[in-house]
């Protein structure tokens, strides 16, 4: 599964690999380096995105027709994937010539197959010219050197970026500094079936009773979503978000955990499976829900609920709930890596996911219902009626209510940790 | 030396990946290398949490392998003269594991299939009534999906062990008044394990490997083998994730060590019979 199949070979061929045995992912990637696939750059001569940057718009436009954009993505929702590769990749090539080719690629993963990549031929050796990032891969990314940059400001759709959200112009407290171009925002929300759940509890504390009085129907996740639900907790849990703000420290990081992991020893003995094991991913969260084993599942994007009861993975009525503390709100964005051989046709794709036209139809409901990063009050009309009636939807949540309930994520070093101390401390650690 | 050639060409990838793994695994190579250093073997090594990963996979991959042998071994003696059968009996090999893997959370999940018959049976009291045979730390569930994948490769392995004249020497023990007790024990399965061998150590030494199914069906805890290893290589701490180098190659020793214990132990049997 996943390794250098025949059929991929032809365009890139390391960088293709998702084998998570990083043995075997290794293997491969040197023998596809033994044979030369070397990244073949459209004329020849690789330019860094700063550098193509720094031209006229018109020129990164015209340098970029003609060209093919490989762009490395998460490809495990089949929406997302319908919505680039069915509506984003016929207009890049309409309207710019530019040739778009989504393939996988995990944020955490292309880290890896970056670094393998410039010891296997430094710079020559790419072959994705844009990623899906965010969050702890951006600073991963930043602090090993695997970003060009800095570009995403000169691009022309730039100026009607909701600059005044802390959400977008941060990343994980990280300045983006132009080296990412956001693409979307989604904040975290719990689902529950009203038919099963008519009263769903909107606190941490009354979560707390819901999960005692009702054994073995709750639980959460290993993966980013779960840890996603954990620091929401934590932040509540030690009076809000703004006393983890300003970098991490380990004081602040141990008083959080303290009352996280005391909040999880009362509720945990009644769990789903009493907390002895935990989903291992939210696909399997969704799985758990739809079958009535659990009573909540949950997601990063507070449409989910709408997108996947259209597509039927969840059951018709589902609905989301936001708890009172707040629930943490977080952008992704895209990169460009330090080997892209196609920087121009990237930042004319980035450009465009920035277009009205783009940010709309990807926020509606039977689409993705990912969230805009435009301010919709810096476009000219007919756009913010659009937008705002992109997620025209019974389960979706009203707007001001996800504003007044966004947190923004802190430093990435807070998730590693707690991460960390969650797999030692309560995954490994059965009641 | 022409024998040498196909023998280094088979090496050669897997010296290659286990050279950059061991440079990862010391720091020379890799995301967050930053030099020589022999922290992430020694965090490995010294983790209870590697050692109880070892052994949960170890222990869910023999008793699988096992289990499958025995299946293999008493359906093969069946299977030799039904030709039709076989094909019936083949057809596990054709789905992918992930598939399989599916199937096997459709089939014996709490709300699966069989929950939900036994249920209707009157037999539980609710579907959560039934025992978790998935994310169980027993494994059942991974188990029985390892076994019902690997049976059919077994199965052929074994059919093909007895069709070379296993079978027929079996009956010559019979007429010469075996019981089919002592026919089948003392005849039939040494010639049978020994053909088998180095079907059931492969087997053994990919299930050990074996990611996908395990990542729809194991436990968080404790966490199998190549599960570990994935979390080490995507770890949001950089440096860490030379510790799935490490554990890659743990592995490796792992099954090495099974391989070269068979070689070992077949090369001494050939000695002892010359």
């Amino acid at each position: 599964m996943g390794r250098c199949e025949p059929a991929r070979l032809r365009v890139p061929c390391g960088v293709h690999i998702r084998q998570p045995r990083p043995g075997v992912a290794v293997l491969v990637l040197a023998l596809c380096g033994s044979v030369a696939c070397g990244a073949p750059s459209d004329d020849g001569t690789p330019t860094t995105a700063a550098a193509v940057a720094a031209a006229p718009w018109a020129d990164v436009v015209a340098r970029a027709r003609g060209t093919t954009v490989i762009w490395r993505m998460w490809r495990g929702d089949p929406a997302i994937n319908r919505y680039v590769d069915g509506w984003v990749a016929p207009r890049m090539r309409s309207l710019y010539g530019v040739e778009v080719r989504a393939v996988e690629g995990q944020s955490a993963e292309l880290v890896n197959a970056l670094v393998t990549e410039r010891e296997a031929g430094g710079a020559r050796a790419g072959t994705t010219s844009l990623m899906w990032i965010n969050g702890e891969t951006f600073a991963q990314m930043r602090s090993e050197r695997l970003l060009s940059g800095p570009w995403a400001d000169r691009l022309p759709n730039a100026a009607t970026i909701d600059r005044q959200s802390p959400i977008i112009s941060r990343d994980f407290e990280q300045p983006t500094d132009g080296f990412e171009s956001p693409w979307g925002m989604v904040q975290f929300a719990l689902i529950y079936d009203p038919a099963r759940t008519p009263a769903p509890p909107h606190s941490i504390p009354a979560l707390a009773a819901w999960i005692r009085a009702h054994p073995g129907r709750f639980t959460h996740d290993q993966q980013f979503t779960g840890m996603t639900f954990l620091k929401t907790l934590m932040y509540g849990l030690t009076g809000g978000v703004e006393r983890f703000q300003g970098g991490f420290t380990d004081h602040r990081y141990r008083t959080g955990r303290e009352h996280l992991f005391a909040w999880l020893a009362s509720v945990r003995p009644s769990f789903w499976r009493q907390g002895t094991t935990y989903p291992p991913d939210v696909a399997a969260m969704h799985r758990l829900f739809a079958n009535r084993e659990i009573d909540f599942t949950m997601s990063n994007n507070q449409n989910e609920v709408v997108t996947k009861v259209r597509q039927g993975i969840l059951p018709a009525g589902s609905r989301a709930v936001l708890l009172d503390e707040g629930t943490i709100a977080n952008a992704h964005y895209v990169g460009i890596p330090f080997n892209a051989p196609n920087p121009a046709g990237a930042m004319v794709l980035a450009n465009f996911l920035l277009s009205p036209e783009a940010q709309v139809e990807k926020q509606r409901g039977d689409v993705w219902g990912d969230g805009t990063v435009l301010d919709p009050a810096l476009l000219p009309a007919p756009w913010p009626a659009r937008f705002a009636a992109a997620v025209a939807d019974a389960a979706a949540l009203p707007h001001d209510e996800l504003a007044r309930k966004a947190r923004p994520e802190v430093h990435p070093d807070y998730h590693a940790r707690l991460l960390d101390d969650w797999r030692h401390s309560i995954r490994q650690n059965a009641p | 030396m022409r024998r040498a050639l196909p023998a280094m060409l088979l090496i050669t990838p897997v010296a290659i990946g286990a050279a950059y793994s061991a440079a990862a695994a010391v720091g020379l190579a890799g995301p967050g290398a930053r030099g020589f250093t022999l922290r992430p073997t020694l965090a490995v090594l010294s983790a209870p949490a590697t050692w109880r990963s070892v052994a949960w996979t170890v222990a869910v991959g023999s008793v699988a392998t096992a289990i499958a042998v025995a299946l293999a071994c008493c359906a093969a003696r069946w299977l030799l003269r039904r030709a039709s059968w076989q094909r019936l009996a083949v057809l596990p090999m054709a789905v992918p594991h992930v598939a399989a893997a599916l199937a096997a959370l459709l089939l014996v999940s709490q709300s699966g299939l069989l929950s939900r018959l036994v249920y209707a049976a009157g037999l539980t009291q609710e579907p959560a009534g039934f025992p978790a045979l998935v994310y169980d730390a027993a494994g059942v569930g991974l188990v029985f999906a390892f076994v019902w994948k690997e049976f059919p490769y077994l199965v052929l392995t074994a059919i093909a062990v007895l069709a070379t004249g296993t079978n027929e020497l079996e009956e010559v023990a019979r007429t010469l008044g075996a019981t089919p007790r002592q026919a089948f024990w003392r005849v039939t399965w040494p010639s049978l394990w020994r053909g088998m061998a180095p079907a059931v150590l492969a087997t053994f030494a990919y299930l050990v490997g074996q990611y996908e199914m395990p990542a729809l069906l194991a436990p968080s805890d404790p966490l199998a083998l190549s599960l570990l290893t994935y979390e080490r290589s995507v770890d949001p701490v950089l440096a860490r994730r030379a510790e799935a180098h490490v554990l890659g190659l743990l592995a490796l020793v792992l099954t090495a060590a099974v391989v070269l214990a068979h070689a070992r132990w077949s090369y001494g049997g050939e000695e002892g019979r010359s």
